[in-house]
Parts: C-alpha cells; structure tokens; sequence
C-alpha cells in the first residue's frame, strides 16, 4: 500500500464518486493526497442512487443547465468510462396522462441542451420493449445509459493511487482541529481496529455528500443538509433492456432502469433529518409500483427483490433560495454547489462539495480540484476528461450477457460459482480478496455483485464467508471490517442476510416471500444459523414483537 | 375422467404420508403436486420438537401441545403411532432411523459450522446423535473444489465456545481437506453429483483410500468421528454408508448441506417407492388449479393440463399445500396472505406486522405461526370455529396454524402426524389386512 | 387482482417471463436425466432461469457504440434434450425446458444453419424422398459406410437410431383404400367421428401404428376422418427453425380449426405431435389465436381418448387374453400433457396383461437429440438404467407412445416395443379369433 501520508496536501473525505473522482483530478495535478471514507467507497449516495447515467432529458423543462451540463459528462464518460457503461439508450414515452404541452415541447427542450433527441413510431417503440404500455402515445429517443458505480470509483482510484495517491476505506474523520480560524489537523479512527490517525493536510475537501454538514460541524462550520431520501425498488426481471422515462414533469416513480441482471423502479423524494435514514414503507413501495404501471401494465405481478433507500445530497443554498422556501424537495436544485468555507465562515482550510448527480461527478470534481488549487496557489490544468480510467477504455466489456459469455468461454459449469446468480466465480471473489485484503461480505458484493440476485445471498454468502475463513491461517486475528469476517464466518453470514432481509420488508409477498421464507428455512432449519448456547439451555424469547 | 376415494395435494412430508397411509389401507389415492419444495431442501432428519430447557423430544412437544392453538393440541396423540408407522415403513424401504422421542435433543453438527438441536436423524446422520466421550475427536472432512462444503471454517465455527450449547462437545475438532478422484477436473459439481461418484464401486473404493491416507498424513487419528458433507450415495445409500463405516478408522456421519439436499432425496424417494408399492398413485408437475364443489361438498380436483384440465372425481380432499416455502399460502402485495385453492381463511398478523426487523433473532417473524385454523379432525375452520370451506377437506402440514416450525423444531412431527390423522378419515372400501387399527371405521366428510 | 385472475394471468405468461419466479431451489437439478450422465452439462437452473437473466430480448435496440452482442451469450444449453423433468418438478412453476428451447432458437438466429439441424428438424420431408426410394434409402441408413459418411459430414452419429421407411406412407394406404381426404367436415358427426392427426412417424415410418389406431376406433365405433395434415412442427422447434415450425403450424391450424369448431376431437398417436398440437404453438411460437386455442383445445392423445370412453362406459372391453408381463415406459413428451398415464390404464383391460411402468426417467432420445453425433453417447447414458432395466424384466416386448422412443429402446436392447395402442388392436383381434373358434367358424381376422 505505500506509506501513510500523514501530511498529504489535501485529505479528501468521503469515497463516493465526487470523493473518487477529486482525488484522481488533484493526483493527476501532482498534488500529495490521500482520502478517506468512514466505511467501504461507495457506500453513501453513490452505491444507492438509481443507475442511471442521465443523458439530462429530465431536466430540459426545469433546470436546463443541468440538462446541459449532464449531457456534456455523459459523453465524456462514454468515451473514458466506457467499461462502467451498459448503452442502453434511453427513451422518454408519453402516456395518455402526459400534459401534450410538455411533450409536444420536450423535443425542442431537448436540442436547446444540446441533447440528442429523436422521436420514434410508437410501434416500432413496442415492438423493442413489448413490456411497455401500448397506450403510450409518443416516444423519443435519447443518450441515457445505465452506469455502474463501484467500478467507476475503483478505477477513479486506481487511477488516483497510480499517481501516488492513496485512499482508505473504514476510517472515520471524529474530530477536526482548530488552531482560530486555521483547521491544524484531523483525527481519523480506523473502524476495524480502533486506532488513530492523526492527518495534517493543507487542504481538507469534503466531498462527503449528504454527511457534508456532519464533517462541517466537526470543523465548528454550520452547513445544513436537506437529504432528500428516495426509494427505489429493484425488479427481478429485467423487463425492460432500455432506459424507460415517463415525459411529463419529474415526478416519483417515472424511471425504469436495466441494471446488469434487473431493472430498478424509482423514485421517490423525502426531505429528512438524518443521511443515514434508510426507512422504507410498504406504501411508498406501493406508491410506486402504481405509478410505474403507467409504463408497464404487467408490473404488479412482477417479482420485486428490494427495496432501498438513497439519500440525495441537497443543500438549501440561504442565499438561492429564502428562510421561507418550501419543503418541496423537487424544488431544491441539483445543480452541485463549492463552498468555500474560509469565505463563507470564516474557517481556513476546508471546502465542501455538495449537491449534484453522479452523472456529473467529474465536474463537480473538476470544479472542486480547481477550488482546491487555487486555494493552494497552483494552476495546473484538470486532465481527467481526457484519459480513459484504467480498464474501462472497451465498451464491449460491459453488456448484459457478458459474464455469462465468458463464463463460457471459459468451459462453463457450475463447480466454481460462488454467487450462482451474479455468476461470480471463485477466482473473481478471490482476486477481489486479494486486491482488498480483509473485508466483509458487504464489501464482496459491492466488488463483485455477490448476492445481488434473486436469491439475496441466499447460497452464495456462507461460501463467501468460508472463502474467507480458508484465507485467513487458524487463529488469527485479522482487522476485520464491521460486520463479520474470516474469524467469525458464521457471523458474517448472519450480519449480510440480516442486512439483505432488511430490503425485503417491505417487499414482503410473491416470490420473494417465498424465497425468504426458503432461505431462512435453510439457514435457520437445516444449518442452525441462531443456535447457540444462548438460545439452549437459556432464557426462551417469545414473539420478537410487532416491527413499527 | 378418472376418479379416486381419495386426492392429496402437496408431495411434501404431510402429503405423502397421508397418500401412504390411505394407500395402505387400500383406498385409491392420487397425490397432485405441481412440484418439488421442503422434501429436497431440508435436512432428512425428522424434526418432532425442540424447545430451550426441554430435554427431550417428548417434553417439547407436551409443552407445544398445551398451548391451545398449536397443532400439538390436536395432534400429539396421533403423534407417537404416526412416528412409529413411518419409521416402519422407511426402514422397510431400506432407510432407517434413528432416535426417539424419548431421546435427548442434543447438538448436531451442520455445514456452516453451527449446531442445530435433533433427535430423530437417518442412519447415516445418527453418529452425530452419541454424546461426545473425553478424548474424542471430530474430522470434519470434505473433497476439495467442492463449493457446498467447507472444513476450515465448519471446524472454526464447531471450535467456538457455545457452540455445543455448554454440553462438552469433540475435545479437538480439525479440518481435512481431501483431493478425491476426479472431482476438481470437473466443470460442474452439485451434492448429488458427489452422491452418484459414491454409487460407482471403484471411485468410492479409491475416495475412501484416499481419506484414510490424508488422515494418517494429518496424524488425525485416535477415537472419533468423522463429519462428511451428506453425498453418500442415492439409490444404493446403504451400501454406501456401509462401505464408508468399515473402510473409515473414524466413524463417520453426514452433514446436510443446502438444496438440493441428498438426505430429503432419499427421504422422498423411499415414501414414494412404498405409496407405488401399495396402489398409490404419484403424478408430479402440474399445478390444481381448480377445486369442484357440488352442494356444499368436494367432487373433483382438476389439474392443468397442456390443453384442457385434468380431472380426477373424489369426496376427499387432503391439502398438503405447504406453508409460505411450499407455496401452499401466498403472500399478496396488499398485505393479505392467502390459500389460493380454496380460499380458505388464513390466520395471519397484521400486515404491517409480518416481518421482524431482524429476521435471523431468536423470535423469528411474527408471520411464522401463520396458517389455518382446524377443528380436531383437522377440518379447516374459521376464526370463530366455524367449518370453512366445504365438504371433505381436511388440511395438514405447514398449512395448520400456530406452529413455528424453525423456532420449536416441530415441521416435520406436525407433517407426519397430521398426514397420518388426516388420511385416517377416510375409510376405505377394502382395507388390507394389515392396515393399522385407527384408519379403519371412521366417519368420513 | 383476485387468485382467479392471478392464475388465469399466468397461465398465459411468456415462457421466459416465469424465470421470474426461480428460486434457485435446485431441485430441477436433482430430476434431470441429461446431467445425471455428463459433466458437460450444468443442470437446468444454469441453462434456464439463471442464463435467461443474462439473455437480451429479441427486440432489444443495438447498443451504440459497443459491438453487437449476441442475444443468447451461452451454448452449453445446446445440450439440454427437452425433456421436460425440470420444468415438471420445479415448484415455482418455471417453465425450464421450454425456455431452454427458446434459447436454442436464439442461438441458432444468431449463428449459421447447420444442414443436419435443418434435415432432422424435416421428417416430413426425408419421408416424402425416403418412401418411394425405401428399399435403398433403408439399405443406405444399413450401410455401415454410408452411415459413417453421414457422421461425419451430416452430423447424424452412424448408430443413430434411425426408423426405416415403409414402401408406402399411410397416406397413400388410406387414400387407395378409403377414398378422399376431407377438407372440412361435412356432414360427418363430430359425436360419432374423430380426425385423425396421424404425424411422420405413422405415415412414413409406421403406417402399422395408425391402422392399430383406426382399428381400434372404429371397433369402438368412431369414424375416423383423416384430413390434410403437415408435419406438426416439433422437430423444427426442437431444432430452433421456428420460422419454418410457425409455416407447418399455420398450415395445420387452418385445416384443423374448422373441425375443432365444429366440435370434432383431434386424436394422435404420437405423443409428441398431441402435445405440439396442445401446447407448443402456443408457448414456443406465440401463436395464440383463436385457431390455435380451438385446435388444442380439441386434441386428445389416443390412449387419452379410449381412457376417456372408458370412464364414460363407451369402450368395447372385450380385449382377448395375454397372460404376459408387458413392461410400459411414459414418455417424457406424455408427462407434459398432465394426463397422467392413460396407456396403463388401458392396458390393465387387458385379462391377463401384466403392464407395468418401469417408472424411471427419459430413454434418452429426447426426439432428434439423440441422433447427433455429439449428444449420441449422452442418449445412450441416459437410456442405460431404463434399458437394464427392461432387460432383466425378461419380457420380449415393451409398450410406448413415443415413436422416437420406441426406436430408441428397440435398437438399444433388441427387444420389440410397440404403441399401446397396438397392444389393444392385437387383443381385438385375439378376442375376435377366440371367440370364431369357440363358434368353430374360421376368423375374419
């Protein structure tokens, strides 16, 4: 790994995409830097969102700068992220619900953003995606594509610590000090071990999304957050093989994405209080399953996997929008905002990005590289829309059948699936193992898609977990990441299905029910997953009790 | 189109026992099922009851049955005679078991390193069921490239303390991994492909060689017992265990692994070669889709069939539908679980209530003890008692309501009894000689 | 939405729609007969439902800027032989063999034609250039050289089991003697008639089996009409050439339609071309008409229909004796229909028949699958258990449906195996002749 950089120029924090991102644009300008994230990358709005690179069609109505700007990165990212991007072409259809005067203007709205935007027969639209309502009336074509999001910030870091960079995951920023307005230094806790870090960057940028105001008030800066939570729900089918919009005002539920194996319903828009506010309800779910049946008829009797929650990371600018603004989450622009502490508070050494879509990740990290720059009295040019990431430059890496194809090619069978679903074999758990060290399941499946099938790790998880078990020499103790690791395989097990239960609460019937219910027969039945001398010999525990 | 006295629908536990017995005592019996679930997923043991501070199965199962609303209530007299009768009829077809109700409910070794409470396993299982003597070891031994079974981390979990639940367990318990003829060469590797090697003599003469070996290179050797992954053998099971019980120096048991489950296999396959036995008809792979009803009773029971329904004219109908794994209760998504044959009233909790937050705790899922309520012949009732739906159904098995099969370990005595009971409501036109004393004479409908 | 509507829903759902319910059970794994004998094959969870997740559908827009992929990215489906033991055992009701198919077809659009896929799929047409040329056609298919050839530049394996054509179809048997085909009904009785579908294999291979048939109906009374007709299709469809399978469907659908409206029942002896008739133009080349629903609606499997005149005592029992044991074997196809096993039935009508189902899975032929080159050797590995089997039964004739089954076994074991309905035919016949004798009257045979 190289050695600690404890006196990098600049600590990133934060490893979702604009945290990846900024440390490969302030790397490649030759600045000494290192991120960190409080648990694995990808796991704050990033790994949570929908999808979906947008080609900005949604936005050509009412925000047509995003438009703009979201249709500038989508063909930069086609062209050096192509390997994250499955080109499904998006389309955006108009059902007989649809005000005619937005869709009559949609087209016109669209070239104004520079975005490509062709109508297509409603037949021949049918005749592609038979799923789809045959009472839609209109139908254009547009750029979007479904995009993938760990691997694109892996190989934003990859790229980062080919240019000497490092980044580290499970480490938490808890308190950051102060010397007057001066930040003197950050104390960072490594979650597995317990041990501090003392980091003393010249620049600190937090790129830590809707946790931005938490970081903030480490430093003593008040930054208020508006998360806007948004559910989405994951459709076992893949009902659909190219991006499906509805063309009427942003709404919930008025996208259908295919991503890999399934395809993704959402959203929804909830402001909260708390980023880490993962609650679904069952009526939400059903809310959005009866707006998407505007789209596909079908969809009821449609297996859903899950369900889960992002969080968007809105800021309420005071200065944009007043004290008295609504509480309409819609309302609050996604454009992305760099807030320069020293200006705005008075406080040395910190800026914060907040706001945007992943689609313009490398903007924003380009703006807040730029930010960081000037603040560190450099003018080295941004190089990251030139350069493809490593690995990602094939486009054909990454269509639908592609692990099964080379699966094939390979010979095929079944003696070393370790996810049967995902078609995760051994040698790709293993390699990830390898890259990573000691980790949890959770971070297995963010690397390699472990679990994420129809059967939610119902047979694919204790061989993971035994996987790492065979790894890890007899009593060792190794700094295992929360949530289970090679000592405790048994552990592992439960802490990732409990996890992967908690997405089908509120999905609870059909199929998935079933599968459930199989599953947890399995582990519970035939493996004796809860028994323990807790439970035998001990107290007996009624009912759980009624769940909220 | 054809007709019987008697139509079971559901080829789990409940559904064949009940086809066995009414086939016994010479009724013409169809069982309907449009598929394969819990037989060829669960463990091959016979789960009667388990319960914290119970020591033995009997004990559990008189405290399930004092409550009211378990099908303990009604079943646990019919219980030890139905348990007696299909270890009879196993044991006749080459399967025996191992265990009694009287027996302590001890800890058994599974395949992710855990234990989990039985009493009642197949020979081949039994070994695990001895208490652990001082000095004894327990190799817990797999083939290498096999995806299903691992014996570093199953020797790490059984090494933990509690995993024995306090009780001394194996004084060492070591993992061995062994390279058996061929079997990493291979493209594609299930348990009952390991299962079918065992069946050739020559490879599983050279497997056996080939642990004996590794456990005198490993210097395992001193008193114990050996855990394989259960693959000894489908058909020819029993020379296979015997075969593996001479030739290894440590007494070897099987571990259940996840599905396809060799143990639920065998199970199935024998209680379906004694219902062909005795007259019974078998007809898997097409769903009942609809249930005859002519004044107030059963008539006939239609399957679909590739063009058409195929019908069969009967008066009694036994549902062994199976529970929410089975497919025998569905969840709806405006939160009603229901009996999609018959629409029978399902006792459920509130919708919002179903799920745990932690499924894998200790309480389980409120919705677990759904199900149908029965009166004691186990017609299905309604929430007041009241009979529902009509004439001569009874309902057995994961259908019945309040019993939580994974916390109190009851599936599989619930199954068997309630399938036996059910079955003995019919009488039959020509009863064997044989047939046991309770089927003949009752009333039925 | 009401349980009625969700089950009328899905029995119209897309074949690969119902990968949407696969559990990952595996319980189709333990049930196919192809990966019981070769490691070549992963079993039909990976072929079915979980490859299908992986598949593009056939309308799915060009991906810009990437390099086409193929709809169908795998081939090891290739070997699945349709048999259909999966998608009957499965309890999510996942159609797995007909998806299975479907692939295939997939497949084969997105690669070149191979000729013998194209020949095999045509019975049709080998036997309208086979007949007229029979004596040499059968002397080539003899000839070991010949064969050899064919293996290797065809793909046909050189002791494929392949029938010999009949120096006449029955066609040309039955226009010679019983005068026109008809085109529509007429004033025929539809209660008192019946069409007779009699596919290749009785017309051009074993015209015996369809005069048995017509002989057998018509002592029960029945006219048997027999109409223009084409191929059904099925080895077309086996083969993935659906666009040339959905030209022979709609043949068929046109002249069958009018008599299924007209009421007129549609019989078959081959349990392949019924169930094409029943079930596959809909499922496998989306015809859903009201043509293709009135024709299978009408279409009755020839031991379905005797069964079925049986059960309304209208069928002439009086079957001479034949005190012998007469194993019986289901074929794959016959499962799919969900009726049953009408044949046995049948045949215990017979005094002094002992017909007994060797109740084990598919012979291995699996239609034209086992006379490629390449899938030869898996056939015969499947067939082993049911061949043994047989012989050791020691009867010297065996009873089934299927007419590339009954080839099949034959040249595998040597032992004559007839249709079921020629067993009936030939106990008319014994009645008939015993009772002349018994008169002292020479029989009319």
């Amino acid at each position: 790994m190289g050695e600690r950089m404890l006196t990098p120029d600049v600590l990133v924090i934060g490893g979702g995409a604009t945290g990846a991102g900024l440390l490969r644009d302030l790397a490649r300008r030759g600045l000494r830097c290192l991120l960190v994230d409080r648990s694995d990358f990808g796991t704050g709005t990033s790994g949570r969102y929908h999808g979906l690179l947008h080609s900005g069609g949604r936005y050509v109505s009412k925000d047509p700068s995003a438009a703009r700007e979201c249709i500038v990165e989508n063909q930069v990212l086609r062209r050096i992220a192509a390997g994250c991007i499955e080109d499904t072409g998006g389309i955006f259809v108009a059902t007989p619900d649809d005000p005619d005067d937005y869709v009559d203007a949609f087209p016109g709205a669209c070239a104004a953003a520079g975005i490509d935007c062709d109508e297509i027969p409603v037949t021949e639209t049918l005749r592609r995606e038979p799923a789809l309502s045959p009472a839609i009336r209109r139908a254009f074509r547009v750029p979007d594509a479904a995009l993938e999001p760990w691997q694109l910030i892996e190989a934003n870091l990859a790229d980062a610590r080919a240019h000497g960079a490092d980044a580290w995951p499970y480490q938490r920023v808890v308190a950051i000090q102060r010397d007057g307005r001066r930040i003197s230094g950050v104390t960072v806790r490594d979650e597995r071990s317990g041990a501090s870090t003392r980091v003393v960057p010249r620049m600190i940028a937090s790129a830590a999304g809707a946790w931005a105001g938490q970081v903030a008030a480490l430093a003593g800066v008040e930054l208020m957050m508006s998360p806007g939570k948004g559910t989405m729900i994951v459709y076992n089918q893949r009902m659909t093989d190219t991006v499906v919009n509805r063309c009427h005002p942003p709404g919930d539920g008025d996208i259908m994405v295919p991503v890999h194996t399934v395809a993704i319903l959402g959203t929804t828009e909830e402001l909260v209080e708390d980023p880490d506010d993962d609650e679904t309800s069952s009526d939400e779910v059903q809310a959005l399953i009866n707006e998407g049946e505007a789209l596909f008829p079908a969809l009821r009797r449609m297996r859903v996997l899950r369900a889960y929650t992002g969080v968007r990371p809105l800021y309420r600018d005071p200065a944009v929008q007043g004290p008295e603004a609504s509480d309409d989450g819609r309302a609050i622009s996604r454009s992305h905002i760099i807030l320069d502490h020293e200006a705005r508070d008075g406080v040395e050494g910190l800026i914060s990005i907040v706001g945007g879509k992943l689609t313009t990740y490398r903007l924003m990290a380009e703006q807040a590289a730029n930010a960081v720059c000037a603040k560190l009295g450099m003018s080295e040019p941004c190089t990251t829309a030139g350069e493809p990431l490593p690995g990602m430059g094939d486009s054909r890496a990454h269509w639908l059948g592609h692990r099964l194809a080379e699966h094939e090619d390979r010979g095929g069978g079944d003696a070393d699936l370790i996810c049967e679903c995902e078609m995760v074999t051994r040698a790709m758990l293993e390699r990830f193992l390898d890259r990573r060290g000691p980790c949890s399941i959770d971070d297995i499946r963010r690397g390699t898609r472990l679990g994420m099938g129809p059967c939610q790790g119902g047979f694919c998880t204790f061989r993971a977990a035994a996987i790492m078990a065979e790894r890890a020499p007899d009593g060792h103790t190794d700094r295992a990441a929360p949530g289970g690791s090679a000592s405790d395989p048994e552990g592992a097990l439960s802490t990732f299905l409990n996890e992967r239960s908690k997405g089908t609460r509120a999905v609870a019937w059909g199929r998935q029910l079933q599968e459930l219910w199989m599953v947890t027969g399995i582990y519970v039945g035939v493996m004796g997953l809860e028994g323990s001398s807790s439970e035998h010999g001990g107290e007996a525990t009624e009912d759980h009790g009624a769940v909220s | 189109m054809p007709s019987a006295d008697a139509v079971v629908v559901g080829a789990g536990l409940a559904g064949l026992s009940a086809t066995l017995a009414l086939a016994e005592a010479g009724a013409r019996v169809h069982l309907l099922a449009k598929g394969h679930a819990s037989t060829h997923w669960a463990s091959g043991g016979l789960d009667v009851a388990a319960l914290p501070r119970a020591v033995t199965v009997r004990e559990a199962v008189a405290r399930l049955a004092d409550d009211a609303r378990h099908p303990y209530a009604i079943l646990s007299d019919a219980l030890p005679p139905a348990l007696e009768w299909i270890r009879g009829m196993l044991q006749h077809e080459g399967l025996p078991y191992v265990g009694t109700i009287d027996g302590p409910v001890v800890p058994v070794p599974t395949s992710i390193g855990a234990t989990r409470p039985a009493a009642i396993l197949p020979a081949a299982q039994a070994a695990a069921l001895r208490p652990w003597e001082p000095g004894e070891r327990l190799v817990v031994c797999g083939p290498g490239g096999f995806k299903d079974y691992w014996p570093h981390a199953i020797a790490r979990g059984l090494r933990r303390a509690g995993a024995w639940w306090g009780s001394a367990g194996p004084e060492r318990v070591d993992p061995l991994v062994v390279e058996l003829p061929g079997v990493r060469d291979r493209l594609n590797l299930d348990a009952i492909e390991l299962a079918r090697l065992f069946e050739e003599p020559g490879w599983r003469c050279d497997a056996f060689a080939a642990i004996r070996r590794a456990l005198i290179i490993g210097g395992l050797d001193g008193p114990g017992r050996m855990a394989l992954p259960a693959v000894l053998g489908l058909d020819d099971h029993a020379a296979v265990l015997a075969e593996a019980t001479s030739e290894l120096p440590l007494e070897p048991f099987e571990v259940p692994l996840t599905p396809p489950s060799v143990p639920g296999l065998r199970l199935y396959r024998a209680l379906r070669a004694a219902i062909v036995r005795a007259g019974g008809r078998v007809q898997i792979g097409q769903a009942v889709v609809r249930i005859g009803v002519r004044d107030g009773r059963i008539v006939e029971v239609a399957m679909e069939a590739a063009a058409r329904q195929f019908v069969v004219r009967t008066d009694m109908l036994i549902m062994a539908t199976g529970g929410i794994a089975g497919g025998g209760l569905v969840g709806h998504p405006d939160g009603t679980l229901r009996e999609p044959l018959l629409d029978l009233p399902v006792e459920a909790p509130p919708a919002m209530s179903w799920l745990a937050r932690e499924p894998l705790a200790a309480g389980g899922h409120p919705l677990e003890a759904a199900g149908i309520r029965s009166d004691a012949e186990l017609r299905p009732v309604d929430a007041s008692g009241r009979p529902a739906g009509p004439a001569g159904v009874r309902i057995c098995g994961s259908l019945l309501a309040g019993q939580r099969y994974l916390r109190e370990r009851c599936g599989d005595g619930v199954a068997v009894a309630s399938g036996w009971l059910a079955a003995g409501a019919h009488r039959p036109s020509a009863p064997r000689r044989d047939a046991p004393q309770s089927l003949a004479g009752e009333v039925a409908g | 939405m009401s349980i009625t509507e969700l089950i009328e829903a899905a029995a119209h759902e897309p074949v690969t729609s119902t990968a949407d319910g696969c559990l990952k059970c595996n319980v189709c794994n333990t049930v196919c007969p192809v990966s019981r004998v070769t490691d070549l094959f992963p079993g039909p969870k990976y072929v079915g439902p979980q490859a299908q997740r992986f598949r593009l559908a056939p309308g799915s827009p060009p991906q810009a800027g990437s390099v086409m992929p193929v709809l169908s990215p795998d081939h090891t489906v290739d070997l699945c032989s349709g048999c259909g033991f999966c998608t009957n055992a499965c309890p999510a009701g996942v159609r797995i063999a007909e998806m299975n198919s479907r692939a295939r077809a997939q497949m084969r659009a997105d690669r070149r034609p191979h000729l013998r896929d194209w020949l095999l799929g045509q019975p049709d047409l080998l036997g309208r250039v086979g007949v007229p040329l029979a004596p040499l056609a059968n002397a080539a298919l003899r000839n070991r050289a010949a064969r050899w050839v064919g293996e290797t530049l065809v793909g046909v394996h050189r002791h494929a089991p392949l029938p010999t054509f009949s120096r006449r179809s029955f066609r040309t048997r039955w226009s010679r003697s019983r005068g026109r085909r008809l085109r529509a009904p007429g004033s025929a009785d539809p209660e008192r008639s019946v069409v007779y579908f009699h596919g290749c294999a009785a017309n051009y291979y074993e015209p015996e089996v369809a005069e048995a048939a017509i002989s057998v109906l018509e002592r029960n009374g029945l006219e048997v009409i027999v109409p223009q007709q084409v191929c059904c299709g099925l080895p077309l469809i086996s083969n993935g050439l659906y666009a040339q399978a959905r030209a022979r469907a709609r043949h068929n659908l046109t002249t069958l339609a009018t008599f299924a409206r007209a009421g007129f029942r549609i019989v078959g002896t081959s349990t392949s071309c019924t169930h094409t008739l029943k079930a596959e133009y809909r499922e496998m080349l989306d015809l859903d008409d009201e043509d293709a629903r009135a024709v299978s609606g009408a279409t009755w499997d020839i031991c379905e229909l005797l069964l079925d005149l049986h059960e309304r005592d209208r069928l002439d029992t009086r079957f001479g004796r034949s005190d012998r044991h007469l194993p019986y074997h289901p074929p794959c196809q016959l499962r799919s229909h969900g009726i049953g096993l009408p044949a046995l039935d049948l045949l215990a009508l017979v005094p002094g028949l002992d017909a007994v189902d060797l109740d084990l899975d598919c012979c291995g032929v699996a239609g034209t699958y086992g006379l490629k080159r390449e899938k030869y050797d898996i056939a015969m590995a499947v067939g082993q258990p049911l061949f043994r089997k047989l012989r050791e039964s020691g009867a010297d004739e065996a009873a089934c449906d299927s007419e590339t089954c009954r080839w099949h076994i034959a040249k595998a074991t040597g032992i004559r195996v007839r249709h079921p309905v020629q067993i009936l035919a030939a106990a008319y016949v014994a009645y008939a002749a015993a009772e002349a004798e018994a008169a002292g009257a020479p029989s009319d045979g």
